[in-house]
């Protein structure tokens, strides 16, 4: 059914999801309408697909500041009055189950956009690890989640700041053995890091990730001198 | 060792707001509330309605922040289409409601490709080759629609053409613009 070139109306239908998606509708149609996509899985791909199309037109939207005072508003409004007692995020193994889910979706989201989404392993959870590093007296923080489907440990900085003519090198410690260096890692942002197969024999429960403060480029001896700024324990989720 | 990109952080920052992360919400507020008070600001034309807006959309932003896991936008797209869509609620609202007999739904044959729902440079470029394709008002208006958040009646007017006429020319260039952009 491809759209007859100039004859006559087109059929309304046919650019209904199109004219819903620009807001095109009014408010009876709109809420309609938007009612039937919810409950027909090829008109939310429809939807999707120019909710999609017309995104990439959203450069064509300037950045505008904010006024300053506005984010005190919204995050009373958002968070309630201040919480007296914070959960600790650190201590709540669903948090980490739903960090470990939620990376996973978030990875698989990244893979679908050029070849074919394979099914989220449900096994793949099973085998994950997690480890949150931190040290008292340091604002160093980082979260480190290990996917054995990928072999790579995947690191979030959640807090700390760059040290000028310093880096942050990351390090495995297993058993009684020296320290491993798993390399240096950035602040303020996420990396990865392949666990080279030395590492993997004894990885697992038990072992420590750390993250010690080196000179430019990390150890240059493959030891660490610097200080510990976060560590923690390897934990299976 | 490899960076992620700044699309993976904005990912993340959602990610962790539907873990009840406080921290990344700021982050994320940061990172993204100078676009998204872009997109209020031109829909809704005027700067405290866009300010009372924009508060409203990062409250559903922290509420619907598990939703974005489940889809498959962009994490960009999918905050401008948050403030978007609540920049057009608000005009929604205030616009009469006409009394249209109730069109049924069709989807033209050739299905979107699922598998390209992601939006980059390429995207960017391909729906400014099918916009060219229209007519140069047409394209316009189509744009003003999504961008500026245009009704028909004010599309009817800036290009001063009756109603009805610019009902048929939109939906008839959405078509086009649909076959362009699934060929």
């Amino acid at each position: 059914m491809t759209p007859s070139d100039d004859s006559g109306e087109p059929n309304g239908g046919q650019a209904l999801v199109a004219e819903f998606v620009l807001g095109l509708l009014d408010s009876a149609e709109h809420a309609r309408v938007g009612r039937l996509i919810e409950n027909d899985q090829k008109l939310r791909a429809e939807r999707d697909f120019w909710q999609a199309r017309f995104g990439a037109l959203n450069s064509g939207y300037e950045d505008v500041p904010v006024p300053a005072h506005l984010i005190n508003t919204i995050e009373a409004r958002v968070f309630g009055t201040p919480a007296k007692t914070r959960v600790n995020i650190w201590d709540n193994l669903l948090v980490w189950r739903g960090l470990a889910a939620g990376a996973l979706a978030v990875a698989v989201v990244a893979v679908g956009i050029n070849v074919l989404t394979p099914k989220p392993d449900t096994a793949a959870l099973a085998t994950q690890l997690v480890a949150a590093l931190s040290e008292d007296g340091s604002n160093v923080k980082f979260v480190a989640l290990y996917d054995s489907s990928t072999g790579k440990v995947r690191l979030t900085s959640l807090s700390g700041e760059a040290v000028p003519e310093h880096d942050f090198e990351l390090w495995a410690i297993q058993g009684g053995n020296n320290p491993v260096s798993m390399g240096v890692v950035p602040v303020n942002a996420r990396s990865e890091v392949v666990v080279s197969p030395d590492i993997l024999k004894g990885w697992g429960e038990g072992s420590v990730l750390a993250i010690t403060l080196e000179a430019k480029g990390g150890s240059a001896d493959g030891n660490p001198h610097g200080p510990i700024v976060a560590k923690g324990p390897v934990t299976q989720i | 060792m490899v960076m992620q990109t700044p699309t993976q952080d904005i990912a993340d920052l959602i990610s962790r707001c539907a873990l009840r992360d406080r921290a990344a919400f700021r982050s994320l507020y940061e990172r993204t509330s100078a676009k998204l008070f872009g997109v209020t600001l031109r829909i809704l034309k005027d700067r405290s309605e866009a300010e009372e807006a924009i508060q409203e959309v990062y409250v559903k932003i922290w509420q619907r922040a598990d939703r974005y896991v489940a889809g498959g936008y962009s994490p960009i797209s999918w905050l401008v289409a948050v403030a978007r869509n609540h920049a057009l609620d608000i005009l929604r609202a205030r616009r009469p409601v006409a009394d249209d007999i109730d069109v049924a739904l069709e989807i033209p044959d050739a299905g979107p490709d699922p598998e390209r729902a992601a939006e980059n440079s390429d995207e960017r470029s391909r729906i400014d080759f099918c916009l060219g394709q229209l007519d140069g008002d047409k394209a316009e208006a189509v744009k003003g629609a999504y961008l500026d958040g245009y009704s028909y009646e004010e599309l009817a007017e800036k290009y001063s053409v009756p109603l009805n006429t610019m009902r048929t020319w939109l939906r008839r260039s959405l078509l086009k613009l649909r076959e362009c952009l699934t060929a």
